[in-house]
């Protein structure tokens, strides 16, 4: 099977998936086995796409044009392969735990849920292996669309609200700053295509960088930039293996994926080295980091605190790319997966819980650790990872960012990542302690083990010990994704 | 307490009978100056040999103790001194802080002493 | 690499792997003692050398530096983690028997660690694994204590990471040497280490958590975090002046506190916080025999402060108070913990033929011939100030004083074993030191049992005890009252909070606001849009809108297939 065929097959197993969902409705079983297999089948084709292109880059592979230099495009970078791998991979996880947290909660719509769950994973697969920002865009589209019904999932009136909020905010943003980013990008070079070094130098210059930067910056919203972040608490409405995968991983991770390739493919870290065109939106990052854990730390419903939480890490990525370094750049691409691996655990956590106790609020499970010690001892080890504690796989991409901001000198820069930790510690880490040793809330938690079911608890399980794996193979992540930043 | 009232001295351990000793009346007096005479003692053993220290003041004959005396008295003065500022009431942080809060007994195990 | 031995931590880390796979019971408490004595068997047998060298990320890491300086810690903190699970062993919580394995493991790790990202991860593996043993209390106000003492060390570690980033930007290089004070980097580093160490200031941690953490978690805490870093700055920054009066400072604020402290164990650790001020200057002296004082003071302080702590913690498993207010005359029926407790004592008040007394003399001996005339005086009087807290307070309010009335049985046999074992070590060090000497990173010419040395110490303890005597026969002497004292913690328990819950309420309000603001324009434009071009009235319903957006969605998908196959 050649590279190509395995890209579009990416692509076309969970659409197949999908098809299947809506066709084998009221078999349950079969419909479930079915995609299961499709996300094991995905998986396997994207870590084929590994074994033959390893982090090497492919020519496009152009499907359809629209324009002159306007294609509906394909091809493998590391980076792009890198999100295929975290999305897949974590797809099958995610889709066991679904399979778990839908039935033990007696969810409705089952067929829809999963049918709309992997069009989404589709759209994920384009948008990794988008050979240029107009392809890059459809999908990103497309995305949108297909994770709307999945917020709006339980149809109560705030479901709604929630769903509305998180359209208007990614349709507006997208079509209203985005396109027009990437309509004035295709006027002024006559290209989308995602070339290392950028394809803007030489076409712009002065402060219309910075402007056409911040239109891009803002116009991924599901990089969840402030002010442009509230979709995502609103977003968290949706039954938890939605928030687990698409606000953990696919969606946002989408968000600050195409805010890498634009700094890296279209800008160029040399060209907004040089320009300083990024300097504002790593002010911005730093403000995001910060701003909105402070923000987590106020909430006391779980999966508030997580999405404050995700939108103060995807800031991370995003500041990595504006520190305009090399390091900043790795960084910001390991912290991709190692973000997707620890926030993942925590939802599912989250959620192991709300299905075993239907409790939300922080502030009812004290003592909760003692009766489901799995779930919570998988909690801490993802929010030890994402705090970037040893030895999990999220201090490592914290030290790069650390490093990256070193090499530009920005003093400031370090000083919020160490601080954004100290916070997470706060917000993150109370909810261990509370879990396991405060004595319990009402009393009426059982005396003795009552774990969530099986499928719920050992999903988190698994994640949770990836994020320690991680932290043994970051080295191998570093090399697999330093051409992207490697000199021509 | 009725019940440590009946335990009478002869049913404490034996080192603990040993010690009871100091709770005689009289005790402490005898304790307090046997101190002395031993401080004295230091005092004089300070002139039978050749001083030498890093400083001409270790030289002096009883400087140490000197020294000791009028710290150590300083020391209770100015840490008196001290808590007049700095004393609050033991749930001064609320439950916050376990100054105000009991030890939990499941994690103890407050036996009480048996006579055999 | 195969070759190579395994690094000690990993050992304490692998038990704390088998060990929930453990039966409860019996099995557990005995891996627990024999781990620690397995690795200080491993740490005795090796070479000097650096071995178990990794290469990560395009560094190498040394994990398993072994030298004169670390392999004494080492040793010191394998024999404490094994006294503190012999006290341990009536637990049964296995939260707390892992925490107290990777507690160790850790501060050997850093131990031995050879590079700075190395130290890094083990010094953040210090700070995570000993808050459950605090937490492990239970209680609301120990939660509370847990998460002030945790934001605070990993605060610490941090602050390392961010200065060893920059200190590898600066040279290139992380490995962990010394230092010198003079760029953002190493001042950093310094800083980091000066937190742990419970610098003035950056010290209240301390105080703050100890007298929280569960009856033998103390006596675990008590041996590693603060002797860590005295290890790290003795290796980083050996000779920095300012560590002088640093370490001057902290021999003597903390005995004013000590002094009117109610409960014991705060006592006991406002007590270790002066003692380490002793360690702390001998680095700034940085000589040969001041290094070696500060690493033998370091030894001999990591066994009587445990033996001071085991024997307020036995009380306080008997009696459920360590409050001087509510103890006294306990030695009626606890008659041997408070004989240990004397030995304890005797100890940290440096008496002859006691431990401190032969590593004290080290470091006072060092500030003399530096000629340090009031670091010197300063040193003396702190001398005189922990006889009257730790020398005197402790076993008197204790064991002595005026009978509470409480008749607790005596300590269970295995805490009498450990204090037992402690003690002796106590009085076996201060009676023949020479064993200790030779342990010690360079050559020891020292002769503790001079005249002068035993006379001049004598006095200065018995004067001061006479006074003890004076002050109590006049009434001055301050009564235990059932009272806390503020101290720098007041600043991040009371003021802080404040100042915080203001700030953070205020963001929230105003990005809640704003941002509805903005998003009900957002929401009407989205609205109309739908009100125009959706069917009429089933906006409102979520199925039919979802099934909408689905059908939208996959027309695009198809579209873009059916580009794909044309």
């Amino acid at each position: 099977m050649d590279t190509n065929t395995a890209i579009l097959l990416t692509m076309l197993l969970p659409l197949g998936a999908m098809v299947t969902n809506l066709v084998f409705r009221d078999s349950p079983n079969l419909r479930d086995g079915l995609t299961l297999a499709a996300s094991v089948a995905t998986f396997l084709t994207v870590l084929g796409i590994l074994s033959t292109v390893g982090n090497g880059t492919t020519e496009p592979m152009v499907l359809f044009e629209v324009l002159p230099g306007l294609d509906l495009a394909f091809n493998v970078e590391p980076l792009g392969l890198l999100f295929a791998i975290v999305a897949s991979g974590l797809w099958m996880v995610t889709h066991i735990y679904g399979i778990g947290y839908m039935r033990g909660n007696n969810e409705s719509h089952h067929a829809r849920f999963f049918a709309c769950f992997s069009l989404a994973i589709s759209a994920v697969m384009g948008i990794a292996f988008a050979a240029n920002m107009f392809t890059l865009f459809l999908f990103y589209e497309v995305l949108t669309l297909s994770t709307y019904p999945l917020v709006a999932h339980k149809g109560t009136p705030e479901a709604i609200r929630g769903a509305r909020t998180y359209l208007g905010v990614l349709l507006g943003t997208s079509i209203g700053l985005q396109l027009v980013a990437i309509i004035w990008t295709y006027v002024i070079t006559g290209t989308l295509d995602f070339e290392k070094g950028g394809i803007l130098a030489g076409h712009i210059s002065g402060p219309m960088v910075a402007v056409l930067l911040a239109l891009y910056a803002f116009g991924i919203g599901k990089a969840a930039l402030m002010p442009f972040h509230r979709w995502l608490p609103a977003a968290m409405v949706a039954p938890t293996p939605v928030s687990a995968l698409l606000h953990a991983v696919a969606v946002v991770k989408a968000g600050v994926f195409t805010m890498l390739k634009v700094g890296i493919y279209i800008f160029g870290i040399d060209f907004l080295a040089e320009t300083g065109a990024s300097e504002w939106l790593m002010w911005l990052a730093a403000f995001t980091i910060i701003a909105s854990s402070v923000v987590a730390l106020t909430k006391d419903n779980l999966k508030a605190r997580l999405a404050y939480s995700t939108v103060s890490q995807l800031s991370y990525i995003t500041l990595g790319m504006a520190l305009a370094t090399s390091m900043g750049a790795l960084g910001g691409g390991m912290h991709i997966a190692m973000h997707a691996m620890g926030k993942i655990t925590l939802f599912m956590c989250a959620g192991s819980i709300y299905v075993a106790t239907h409790k939300t609020n922080i502030s009812q499970m004290n003592g909760l650790g003692r009766v489901m010690p799995i779930t919570y001892f998988s909690f801490l080890v993802g929010a030890l990872s994402i705090i970037g504690l040893p030895p999990l796989g999220g201090s490592w991409s914290k030290w790069l960012l650390a490093v990256g901001a070193a090499d530009r000198d920005q003093w400031i820069m370090i000083a919020v990542l160490m601080v954004s930790s100290l916070l997470n510690v706060a917000y993150l880490l109370s909810i261990v302690g509370r879990g396991f040793f405060l004595p319990d809330s009402d009393g009426t938690a059982a005396p003795k083990v009552a774990e969530a079911p099986l499928l719920c608890w050992l999903p988190p399980a698994l994640t949770a010990f990836g994020c320690l794996v991680l932290f043994f193979i970051a080295g191998d992540i570093l090399n697999f994704l330093s051409p992207i930043v490697a000199p021509n | 307490m009725g019940e440590h009232k009946r335990k009478k001295p002869e049913h404490l351990p034996a080192l603990g009978r040993l010690l009871l000793w100091v709770d005689r009346p009289g005790s402490a007096n005898k304790i307090f100056w046997a101190l002395a005479v031993v401080c004295a003692l230091l005092f004089v053993l300070d002139f039978t040999y050749d001083k030498h220290g890093h400083f001409h003041i270790e030289e002096l004959p009883g400087f140490y103790g000197v020294y000791g005396f009028v710290m150590f008295t300083a020391l209770i003065l100015a840490a008196k001194t001290l808590r007049i500022f700095i004393k609050r009431p033991e749930d001064y942080y609320g439950d916050r802080a376990v100054d105000s809060e009991e030890y939990p007994a499941d994690q103890l195990d407050k036996e009480r002493y048996h006579a055999d | 690499m195969l070759t190579d031995p395994w690094p000690t931590a990993f050992l304490f880390f692998a038990a704390a792997a088998v060990l929930p796979l453990l039966p409860k019971g019996l099995l557990r408490a005995l891996l627990l003692l024999v781990v620690p004595l397995a690795a200080a068997w491993q740490i005795w047998t090796l070479d000097l050398g650096t071995f178990a060298q990794v290469e990560f990320i395009g560094f190498q890491l040394d994990l398993m530096r072994v030298d004169k300086l670390s392999r004494v810690f080492g040793l010191i903190f394998c024999l404490a983690a094994f006294l503190g699970n012999l006290y341990a062993w009536h637990v049964r919580d296995p939260v707390q028997q892992v925490a107290a394995l990777l507690y160790a493991g850790s501060a050997i790790g850093a131990v031995f660690a050879g590079d700075l990202i190395t130290l890094f991860f083990y010094w953040e593996g210090t700070a995570i694994a000993s808050v459950f043993l605090i937490w492990a209390r239970g209680t609301k106000a120990a939660y509370h204590t847990g998460m002030r003492y945790l934001i605070i060390q990993i605060g610490s570690g941090v602050i390392l990471l961010a200065g060893v980033v920059l200190l590898y930007r600066e040279t290139g290089s992380i490995a962990f040497e010394r230092m010198t004070l003079g760029s953002v980097a190493t001042w950093l580093i310094f800083i980091s280490f000066g937190i742990k160490c419970a610098f003035p200031l950056l010290h209240n941690w301390l105080q703050d958590s100890y007298p929280a953490a569960t009856v033998t978690g103390t006596v675990i805490l008590s041996a590693f975090t603060t002797k860590l870093a005295v290890y790290a700055l003795a290796r980083g920054f050996a000779g920095t002046e300012i560590l002088i009066y640093i370490g001057t400072i902290m021999t003597l604020f903390p005995i004013f506190f000590a002094e009117i402290e109610n409960d014991l164990r705060r006592v006991l650790a406002y007590s270790l916080n002066n003692q380490l001020g002793f360690m702390v200057v001998g680095i700034g002296i940085g000589t040969e025999m001041a290094l070696n004082g500060t690493a033998s003071h370091a030894f001999a302080h990591i066994l009587y402060k445990a033996l001071l702590f085991m024997s307020v913690g036995a009380v306080l498993y008997r009696t459920g108070t360590s409050k001087a207010s509510e103890l006294g005359g306990l030695y009626r029926t606890m008659p041997l913990t408070a004989m240990f407790c004397l030995v304890g004592a005797a100890s940290i008040s440096a008496f002859p033929l006691f431990s401190g007394f032969v590593t004290k003399s080290l470091i006072l001996d060092e500030a003399g011939a530096g000629h340090h005339p009031y670091v010197w005086a300063a040193l003396v009087f702190a001398s005189a100030g922990v006889l009257s807290h730790s020398g005197i307070k402790i076993p008197y309010f204790t064991f002595f004083a005026h009978d509470s009335g409480k008749r607790p049985a005596e300590a269970p046999t295995h805490m009498l074993w450990a204090m037992g074992i402690t003690a002796f070590l106590c009085i076996a060090i201060g009676v023949y030191p020479d064993p200790l000497y030779a342990l010690l990173p360079y050559p020891v010419e020292f002769h503790p049992y001079t005249m002068g040395h035993v006379v001049g110490q004598l006095q200065l303890l018995c004067f001061a005890l006479l006074a003890f005597g004076v002050l109590m026969r006049t009434g001055i002497h301050p009564p235990e009252i059932r009272a806390i004292n503020l101290d720098t913690d007041w600043t991040y328990r009371r003021f802080m909070p404040a100042v915080v819950t203001r700030v953070a309420d205020a963001v929230s309000q105003f990005w809640s606001a704003k941002m509805r603001f903005w998003l009900r324009r957002v929401e009407a434009v989205v609205g109309r849009l739908f009100q125009v071009y959706g069917p009429e009235g089933r906006v409102a319903q979520s199925s039919p809108t979802g099934a909408m957006v689905l059908w939208i969605a996959v027309f695009l998908g198809v579209t873009l297939i059916v580009s794909f196959l044309s």
